[in-house]
């Protein structure tokens, strides 16, 4: 038995609506000290909403807090902050061409001292084990480090309170199990009360001490991890039977077939006979300011085949995605589709080769949110009246819109609804009802699913699958391991811009994918093949 | 060709080419100083060509009014403030565009100080020249940097003081932040919009303190053309310096000293084509901006507008 | 009209009325939003007349000598709508890079060099006058092309900002024009009794200028009617054509854009071109049409038409119909202004009330977008 500790924050009965829609409902939260309570649900179950309430991005409707005892009203981030809540924010939070002090401090009150904000960064890191420059650049940080300046930006307030939004994202394994060891440092030396968010399962059930499951805007169960496990854990937060397969994304949880798991074994990549779909060889790129973006990145992806591209956010994958749209244009190496060689960069040469893209920025490259559904349904090929001249056919756009809304079921409030006025799952179907019907070859797929809920996970991960098995080759960039390993066949690891490994999705090895992940591989495998 | 070097040793020989140089140099410096916070928070401050004309007018009609120099100078840094406002609070309240705001806003002024002009004629005196004992002897450069009239002392102390408050305060971390990534600093609790505004007041009153040395450091009377684009020139020159102050500010000098050879060049008897001097600075800062412009680097968000919730 | 007024109120600058915004919404604010426009032009003119009486005038004088410099008096709208022609057209190439989202500040200066290219060609060509005026015309349109090309090229070729290079190249125009008009090789006039009048062309002859309508007192030049029709045909490429649909998804949504297959340097190179094209027109319009300038180029020649234009475009909010209106109503501010004299009031209040109005029109729209934008995106977030 745990002895109770006394609570740092306690939520009672927090209700929020946004419009029609509940978010929270009647919520009793309780962190303590020297805990880490992690708050588990699928995306859209409320959770984040529950922290925007504590650390004042949004005031509860009902409901009320108590801090340290205290009965509080937080209005403000900077209410929050006084009262001794930090957030560790999902999106970083840095400026990038200021110093990590600078970023470190920005948003404080007090006068601007350099020597001394230098100094107390020096001792945070010295403190936890976040090793870190003051002096650098935040530009010249990887998303390991960067996170680790927007821990140390946490904890400079001294915060009895630590709140972190899936904070795992953007890390390796290995980082995250770092992350959580600092995270145990927090708590047991100085007692502060840390609330980790999330939707994995893994996590939660290696990094907590108790649990509070959310669903739909309610809790539905409070435990502690010592007695819990996976099982139940999945069942309570999901609540309904979804597809096995999509459930892996939705939870975090990655499940091995051990039958199926035979190191070495299932290399299909040697098949012989089929011709790749698509074929990337030796790309490489560079930034406007002279940053490797792709260094010289070879795969390939047959007709029917589903490649994932694992790796840790910033390692190339934008870059990738962007090249595959067209709006990248390589320095050296070639695209070649269907076995025509496509030149890159050049405005809409992937498109009509048959390269359907899902992009990750859906809100930049997927779409044109000032226009309108069918206006967007039509991007790439606008239907032509037979009046000639160029001229639109406004009302066959028209048509085919409602018959794309349909197949696909897209809610809006009509063909000339604004794409903005959607809801990122219904963003995310009018981008699958274009790109999928215009018969692509190839279907490129970067982060598809992220922030969507379970039913659209599972929509869009079916529509990938059957987009499969009608013959696309199918090639999935994604920085989500479960999703990787859910979807795909194939799992190519991208590190720096280059593919540093690959492997069948029957024969995987988390570890050594988490190493080449983390670009420590190279010297792994090779001492691995020695042996 | 040797012609031509005579004419440029000549040029670089003569006190007045410096005098004029820096005169027109300082003004630009004026303009460009406050424009360089605008940018570092990340607004094109177009309505500084304005926000300097109205200074002039105020200079002239505080000048008139009451006499004294000061009292002119004063009217100038509030008739900058009060124009730049209106960008200010249109573009980074309301989020129109930006460019728009600002031309609509010179014309406006142009409109008014002229229609004003003419209804009240007003006319100051000017301020005298102050020769700093001892610096004023220096060959050649002397009377330039310490012969003028007495506003423009007031340049010199405003850059150091500028440089200190953009790198060196929590102010100044905020707007370079704003300008940089507005999401961001956002979640930081800083108050992007507020810092955003704060910049260009800041850009305002220095305008309008420009137009004020200008009026009365050199004319006394306020005329339609007292301006006449040396606000775009002062853009120019911050773009011309790559966002840095000591970039903006040698790009003022540049600037100034090709306008005053314009000048100097006929007077010490050379025929020039004025009108390929007069487009120089322009020209000049095409060419930089055009052999340049992969390696600048601007500040990653300016001229968009911050709305909390986008993106 | 006004519906559609309503309609696009909240739609961002540079996208169209076809993007088609969900109307039941607008519908039910439609109210509010009239009065927010009301509330903001009525505020407009109350400043303008304020500005007036703060210095002595009347302004019920002032505004019956407007209404008779522009309209009331014989002969009076004909001249008002000479100077509505260039507007529009300046304004009608504003739009088309609105569209594309591009921001092109520099009308002043390429309808200065398209009149430059087009007093060129006049002057020294000869031949049948209606093919001289034909090619006029084509050298005003090229030469403001050319000009608006330059910063194409800057913009897509070395990535600098249209906004600041269109600007910079009007001082430029008004220094290399200046120095044609010095050379009699170029543009100044070479008939030595004009020896003392420096600084103009030659006059355009007789057979080289635009035919003048006459109607009910009122002259005009036959170029109204391209205009409109270029206004027609401007709003239906805009709406009903493919190159129209593809201009405003660059505008609005670049990277969308350029997947799909639009790419920026040609669309958005052209367009800038094409609005230079626009400007060099009103440039070779005023110098043949007889109401700028009397036939010749002058030092100052633009007067002003290229600033004003742009302002038309966007007191027009980005439509093209619309911007016929807002030409004549700035039009008839400027030939108002002429008239001002009799009241003793400086002929410059009427920039002061262009300006005011821009800006009245201006507000509005932004703070429907602002606060719909707002609304829907924290309902759609919370959706998902």
């Amino acid at each position: 038995m745990v002895t109770l500790q006394p609570a740092a924050a306690e939520l009672l009965g927090i209700t929020k609506r946004f419009g029609a829609v509940v978010a929270c409902s009647n919520v009793d939260l309780k962190l303590r000290k020297g805990e880490i309570h992690g708050i588990l649900g699928e995306n859209g179950a409320g959770k984040s909403t529950l922290m925007k309430v504590l650390i004042g991005l949004a005031l509860p409707d009902a409901g009320s807090i108590l801090i340290h005892g205290k009965p509080s009203r937080i209005k403000d981030p900077a209410e929050a902050a006084s009262l001794g809540i930090g957030m560790v924010h999902q999106h970083f939070s840095l400026v990038e061409p200021l110093t990590v002090w600078e970023n470190v401090i920005l948003g404080e009150q007090a006068r601007l001292s350099a020597s001394s904000a230098r100094r107390r960064v020096k001792e945070i890191s010295e403190r936890y084990g976040l090793e870190i420059d003051p002096n650098d650049r935040v530009f010249n940080l990887s998303a390991g480090l960067r996170q680790r300046v927007e821990i140390i930006k946490c904890l400079r307030r001294d915060p009895g309170i630590v709140v972190l939004d899936e904070p795992t994202a953007v890390l390796t394994p290995q980082e995250s199990e770092q992350l959580f060891r600092v995270l145990r440092r927090v708590v047991e030396r100085d007692n502060k009360a840390v609330a980790l968010v999330s939707h994995k399962l893994d996590e939660v059930l290696s990094a907590t001490d108790r649990i509070t499951i959310m669903r739909a805007g309610e809790v539905v169960e409070r435990l502690n991890t010592s007695e819990a496990d996976a099982p139940s854990l999945a069942r309570a937060m999901l609540g309904r039977p979804v597809s096995l397969r999509s459930k892996g994304i939705a939870l975090g949880h990655i499940e091995i077939d051990e039958g199926l798991a035979e190191e070495g074994g299932g290399s299909e990549s040697e098949e012989p006979g089929i011709l790749p779909v698509l074929r990337i060889s030796g790309a490489s790129a560079k930034g406007r300011d002279g940053r490797v973006l792709l260094d010289s990145l070879s795969l390939e992806v047959r007709p029917g085949e589903i490649v994932g591209v694992a790796g840790v956010e910033g390692n190339g994958q934008a870059a990738l995605g962007d090249v595959m749209s067209s709006l990248l244009r390589l320095q050296s190496g070639t695209v070649t589709v269907g076995g025509k060689q496509i030149p890159t960069g050049k405005p809409g040469a992937m498109a009509r080769a048959g390269v359907a893209v899902i992009p990750s920025d859906r809100h930049e490259s997927g779409c044109v949110l000032n226009m309108s559904v069918a206006e967007n349904l039509t991007l790439v090929s606008p239907p032509r009246s037979s009046l000639g001249l160029g001229i639109l056919d406004r009302k066959a756009r028209r048509s085919q819109a409602e018959i794309l809304m349909a197949q696909f079921a897209v809610q809006a409030s009509g063909p000339e609804a604004p794409m903005w006025s959607l809801s990122g799952g219904n963003q995310q179907r009018v981008l699958l009802a274009r790109e999928l019907s215009g018969n692509p070859k190839v279907l490129v797929a970067s982060q598809p699913t992220r922030g969507l809920d379970v039913g659209g996970i599972e929509y869009v991960s079916n529509r990938i699958r059957q987009a499969a098995e009608e013959g696309v080759g199918v090639l999935l960039i994604s920085t989500e391991l479960e999703e990787v390993l859910d979807i795909a066949e194939r799992i190519v690891i991208l590190f720096r811009g280059g593919i540093v490994g690959e492997m069948p999705r029957s024969g995987v090895d988390i570890e050594r994918l988490g190493l080449l992940m983390s670009g420590a591989a190279a010297a792994t495998a090779a001492g691995a093949a020695a042996c | 060709m040797g012609e031509f070097l005579s004419a440029v040793g000549d040029v670089l020989s003569s006190e007045s080419t410096y005098l004029s140089g820096w005169r027109f140099a300082c003004a630009l410096a004026f303009v460009a100083l406050g424009e360089w916070v605008a940018e570092r928070a990340g607004t094109i401050n177009v309505s500084v060509e304005g926000a300097m004309l109205a200074g002039a007018f105020a200079a002239v009609v505080g000048g008139d009014l009451t006499g004294s120099i000061w009292v002119g100078l004063l009217f100038a840094v509030v008739a900058g403030l009060l124009v730049v406002m209106i960008q200010a609070h249109l573009s980074h309240n309301l989020t129109v565009n930006q460019f728009v705001v600002g031309l609509t806003i010179n014309i406006l002024v142009a409109g008014t100080a002229s229609y004003l002009n003419s209804s009240l004629s007003p006319a100051s005196p000017k301020a005298h020249v102050f020769e700093v004992p001892g610096l004023v002897e220096i060959p050649v450069l002397g009377p330039a940097l310490f012969g003028q009239p007495w506003p423009l002392y007031l340049l010199y102390p405003l850059i150091p003081i500028m440089w200190w408050v953009v790198y060196r305060t929590r102010w100044g971390l905020e707007v370079r932040a704003a300008g940089e990534n507005p999401q961001a600093a956002d979640v930081s609790s800083v108050n992007v919009n507020a810092r955003r505004r704060q910049a260009i007041y800041v850009a305002g009153i220095t305008s309008g303190l420009g137009g004020g040395y200008l009026l009365l450091g050199w004319i006394g009377r306020f005329e339609d053309a007292i301006v006449g684009g040396q606000g775009f020139i002062a853009i120019a020159a911050v773009y011309f310096g790559g966002w840095t102050l000591r970039g903006t500010m040698f790009g003022c000098l540049l600037f100034g000293s090709v306008n005053s050879f314009r000048i100097s060049l006929p007077g010490i008897g050379y025929q020039i084509n004025s009108e390929m001097l007069s487009a120089l600075p322009y020209v000049l800062t095409i060419l930089v901006l055009a052999i340049f412009s992969k390696r600048i680097r601007e500040p990653q968000s300016l001229a968009q507008p911050f709305v909390r919730g986008l993106r | 009209m006004l519906n559609r007024l309503l309609r696009r109120s909240a739609a961002e600058e540079a996208s169209d009325g076809s993007s088609g915004l969900a109307s039941q919404q607008r519908l039910q604010s439609a109210s509010g939003v009239l009065f927010i426009y009301l509330v903001c032009i009525v505020a407009a003119l109350v400043i303008s007349a304020l500005v007036v009486w703060g210095t002595g005038g009347s302004w019920s004088s002032v505004l019956s000598s407007l209404l008779d410099g522009s309209i009331r008096r014989p002969g009076r709208w004909g001249k008002t709508i000479g100077e509505a022609i260039p507007l529009l057209l300046v304004a009608l190439g504003m739009i088309i890079n609105l569209k594309a989202g591009l921001v092109n500040i520099g009308q002043e200066g390429q309808l200065y060099v398209g009149a430059a290219f087009a007093t060129y060609v006049g002057t020294f060509m000869s031949g049948p006058g209606v093919l001289v005026l034909i090619v006029i015309l084509l050298a005003g349109i090229l030469g403001g092309a050319i000009w608006a090309g330059i910063a194409s090229v800057l913009r897509y070729w070395r990535n600098i900002p249209e906004v600041f290079s269109t600007l910079l190249l009007v001082f430029v125009a008004n220094q290399a024009v200046g120095y044609g008009l010095k050379n009699t090789r170029l543009l100044l006039d070479p008939t030595p009794d004009t020896g003392n009048r420096n600084l103009i062309s030659d006059q355009l002859a007789e057979g080289t200028r635009l035919p003048r309508l006459e109607l009910f007192g009122n002259e005009f030049p036959v170029s109204v009617f391209v205009a409109l029709l270029l206004a027609v045909s401007v709003s239906l490429v805009m709406r009903r054509t493919i190159v129209g649909f593809r201009l405003q998804m660059l505008g609005s949504g670049p990277r969308a854009a350029h997947r799909a297959g639009v790419s920026d340097r040609l669309y958005g190179g052209l367009s800038l071109a094409v609005s230079g094209a626009f400007c060099g027109l009103a440039g070779a319009f005023m110098l043949t049409g007889g109401d700028f300038g009397n036939y010749r180029l002058t030092p100052g020649f633009p007067v002003n038409i290229g600033w004003e234009g742009l302002l038309v475009a966007l007191m027009a909010r980005s439509q093209p119909i619309l911007s016929v209106i807002a030409a004549f109503v700035f039009a008839a501010l400027r030939t108002g202004a002429g008239f001002l004299a009799a009241t003793g009031v400086d002929s410059e209040i009427t920039k002061v009330v262009q300006a005011l109005l821009v800006l009245a029109l201006l507000i509005p729209p932004a703070i429907l977008y602002v606060r719909d934008r707002r609304r829907t995106l924290a309902a759609a977030k919370e959706r998902t």
